[in-house]
């Protein structure tokens, strides 16, 4: 039987956490093992995990340090692969996904696999925000071909890349190309480890599987809103895409980023010296290549 | 059972007088010749020498009626194949050379040649720099093979004439040598478990093999024929056809035997109905060894059995076979059932007692014994009478372990143990275990290690981490080898807590481990249907 795992990561939401895992255990196909991420927590999440513990389909990892959502999906993929996973379908922890969910990613990506002839790195769902419209910090990049599935008949289209927020790996893809970047502690992590799984073909969308993403106001990354209370999450943010555009695209998409990157602070009229610090962590993206870690197979 | 091949047209008074090994080799020479030469009388010269020979039983040598100086006859005999008129024209001759003594053969440390010496001369006199060497070698053969396309043999489309059905029910196992440790313990035990589903064993060795595991009874009621190459071609085909003509053979079960795999091609497109599996064990990146054979042939093949969780996600994941075309059914209980030897609570040391650091295996390049024996020097200049060191093997690296373990001042500290000794008392001593190799699959040793409550100490290969918690894996490149295993080791020595905390994730490991299927379950149903 295939043996699907959970993966959470979660930092300081203990008041969205227990939702987020109850709906990760009400799934109508249920996930064979959950394993629930804490990256350092310091409010009371551990009062909300110690209500899992003893579940025999539940591990919660404590990590000693935050090791940002990347460096937490790392740990967690890694985990569920060494536990001997065949998919890993991993979300936040602000993430409630309907309860159908898995059931559907797994049934869509075995269809679009059917109809491709052809094995696919990665399979999403649809990630509506709390209005029921759709998210836009959570929207995938279809292929130029995106449709093809829907021609088809099937309620999937083709995709480069998608967010962490509800996605699910078969086994084969860590294989291959290892895990998420955990040196880009937040933001990009997902687009980085995405893209890289599509050089094996693109990724699917299922369009039947669907999840709320539980934010405070829905608005995708936009550079002209950066402020110095959200800097920080905006400077690994450019660190990581201009180290991606350089060391995986070329020399132009990095100065195109660049470009946008300078355009949207200017719209926005981002103070200079949030700008300067942007500058520099452009240039700091050049000089920034972390190199994927494989999982070890033990079971 | 049914594996009459030939018949002796009269039996010499030699014949009873020569060794259950001798004799057993003869019996597969007699059964090649007279197979591959139907309704011919076959004449033989049977040749031995003390030399360190191997056999010489189906190669194009043995039509040649002159042999060595240092061979020397026991004897000549006649035999013929039954089911087949014997023609009225004379006898063919063929000379088979049953080779030297078992004795003589384990002399063969290392291979002929100038480069071989030269490679074991500087292994002798600087073996970590030669490790450094060689595992920076096998890092890159290792991305270069991860990185290029295994060729794959075409899909058969044809019909044959398929095997013999109405005859006897058989296998045909390829193997490698008849030196049962490892992968042809495993091998050996299929070929009782094919007689036990009421299936003619048929055994093909690939290597010459002089070993005298060749005598052992679960070799008694199967046709064992060990090659020497090269054959023929057509003699070849008339060996492989012949099998199929007298035997309705329902599966080939290759067991690291490259002949055999090379030939699964034409097995398939004359024999379509036989199903055709493998048994693999390990990954060699240096070579691809068998597993990269297992992949140019799958489209030939209907299964691949695997040992390891790591050959599967390597065939499935990497090399994209269909999942279910890979079986994982592993050899954890081959030697001892994990399962069912709680293992022994790791007594705690008398305080003041040193603690006991072992290395058990084969004296190979692939142990690495050298390591052992450095990172031994090491821990007893750091820790002094806290630890000791029991050293218990034998193998082509034997003069050389001596030798370093003299060079290295161990004498009185490294305690060396010759195969004489049961292995289970080099356990009982012990508290950890030392697994030194630069190549895996799992150890059969880990298991047993673990069995008698000893901590597994290992190089981070293969599967090793099914079995291993991960603060005792340690990493394969020898220098970063020897500092970890030293941190380990001064670590356990330092907290006496840890090994028994160690021990219980070790334990956990190797239960979640022993729940994986088993290869003899595996292979059983896999037997039962061939049989039925």
């Amino acid at each position: 039987m295939t043996n699907v795992a959970a993966v959470i990561v979660t930092y300081n939401r203990a008041d969205k956490l227990g939702k987020v895992v109850e709906n990760v255990l009400a799934q109508d196909r249920p996930a064979d093992q959950v394993i629930i991420v804490d990256n350092a927590s310091t409010d009371s999440t551990a009062e909300v995990l110690a209500a899992y513990e003893g579940r025999p389909t539940v591990t919660v990892e404590r990590l000693s340090e935050n090791t940002g959502g990347a460096g937490g999906f790392a740990h967690g993929m890694s985990l569920a692969y060494e536990q001997g996973a065949d998919f890993v379908w991993i979300m936040d922890d602000d993430c409630y996904a309907d309860s159908d969910a898995l059931r559907t990613l797994l049934d869509g990506h075995a269809r679009a696999e059917d109809s491709m002839g052809m094995r696919l790195p990665f399979a999403c769902s649809v990630v509506r925000w709390t209005d029921g419209d759709i998210c836009e910090m959570n929207n995938p990049e279809p292929t130029w071909d995106w449709g093809k599935l829907l021609a088809r008949g099937e309620q999937s289209v083709l995709v480069n890349s998608c967010s962490f927020v509800s996605v699910m790996f078969p086994r084969w893809a860590l294989t291959q190309f290892g895990l998420p970047l955990a040196e880009y502690f937040i933001w990009f992590d997902d687009q980085e480890y995405t893209r890289r799984l599509s050089k094996a073909g693109p990724g699917v969308q299922v369009l039947t599987s669907g999840v709320l993403h539980d934010l405070g106001v829905n608005r995708g990354v936009n550079f002209g809103d950066v402020n110095a209370g959200n800097m920080w999450k905006f400077e690994y943010g450019v660190r990581n895409e201009a180290s991606y555009r350089w060391h995986h695209e070329d020399a132009f998409a990095a100065l195109r980023f660049a470009q946008r990157l300078f355009s949207g602070l200017r719209g926005g009229g981002v103070p200079w010296p949030l700008r300067r610090r942007l500058a520099r962590k452009w240039v700091e993206g050049i000089r920034f290549d972390p190199k994927p870690r494989f999982p070890r197979t033990v079971l | 059972m049914g594996v009459d091949v030939y018949q002796l047209v009269e039996e010499p008074d030699w014949f009873s007088a020569l060794s259950p090994r001798e004799s057993r080799l003869l019996q597969g020479a007699l059964a090649y010749h007279t197979l591959v030469r139907p309704g011919q009388r076959v004449r033989l010269t049977v040749l031995r020498t003390d030399g360190p020979h191997p056999p010489s039983l189906t190669d194009q040598s043995t039509t040649r009626i002159e042999w060595p100086s240092d061979r020397t006859v026991v004897g000549t005999i006649e035999a013929q194949a039954t089911g087949t008129p014997v023609s009225a024209t004379a006898a063919v001759d063929v000379v088979v050379d049953l080779g030297g003594p078992p004795e003589s053969l384990m002399r063969l440390e290392r291979p002929p040649g100038r480069v071989h010496e030269v490679r074991s001369a500087v292994r002798a006199r600087i073996p970590v720099a030669f490790d450094v060497a060689r595992q920076k070698r096998t890092d890159r053969l290792e991305n270069r093979r991860l990185s290029r396309p295994i060729p794959r043999v075409g899909r058969s489309q044809t019909r044959g004439t398929g095997s013999a059905s109405g005859s006897p029910r058989a296998v045909l196992f390829g193997l490698h040598w008849l030196e049962l440790g490892g992968a042809e313990k495993w091998a050996a035990e299929t070929v009782g478990m094919a007689r036990d589903a009421g299936l003619v064993p048929i055994v093909l060795s690939d290597r010459p093999s002089g070993h005298p595991d060749i005598a052992r009874p679960v070799f008694d009621d199967a046709l064992v024929i060990p090659l020497s190459h090269p054959m023929t071609g057509e003699q070849e085909s008339r060996l492989l056809s012949d099998l199929f003509r007298r035997f309705d053979v329902r599966g080939v079960h290759v067991h690291h035997c490259t002949w055999l795999y090379n030939r699964l091609p034409w097995i398939r497109a004359h024999y379509p109905g036989t199903s055709l599996v493998d048994s693999l064990h390990v990954l060699e990146w240096r070579t691809g060894g068998f597993v990269d054979i297992a992949l140019r042939m799958s489209n030939v093949m209907d299964s691949h059995h695997v040992i390891s969780p790591q050959l599967r996600d390597y065939l499935v994941d990497r090399q994209g076979l269909p999942r279910e075309k890979v079986s994982l059914a592993t050899l954890a209980d081959l030697t001892v059932d994990p399962a069912g030897s709680p293992a022994v609570a790791a007594a705690p040391r008398a305080p003041g007692a040193p603690l006991t650091v072992a290395f058990v295996g084969r004296f190979t390049q692939q142990k690495r014994p050298y390591l052992f024996l450095r990172l031994a020097a090491r821990l007893h200049k750091r820790l002094g009478d806290r630890v000791r060191f029991v050293m218990h093997g034998d193998g082509e690296l034997a003069a050389e372990v001596r030798a370093d373990h003299a060079r290295l001042g161990l004498a009185g500290v490294v305690e060396l143990r010759g195969t004489g000794r049961p292995v289970a008392d080099t356990l009982a001593e012990a508290d950890v275990l030392v697994i030194s190799s630069d190549n895996e699959g799992v150890t059969l040793t880990s298991f047993e290690a673990d069995a008698h409550g000893v901590l597994v100490l290992s190089a981070d290969v293969g599967s090793q981490a099914s079995v291993v918690p991960e603060a005792m894996l340690v990493p394969r490149a020898p220098l970063a080898f020897l500092a970890a295993a030293e941190r380990a080791v001064v670590q356990l020595c330092d907290d006496p807590g840890l090994a028994a905390r160690l021990l219980l994730q070790q334990r956990s490991r190797v239960d979640a481990f022993a729940a994986l299927p088993r290869a003899r379950d595996w292979t059983r149903a896999l037997y039962e249907r061939w049989a039925s």
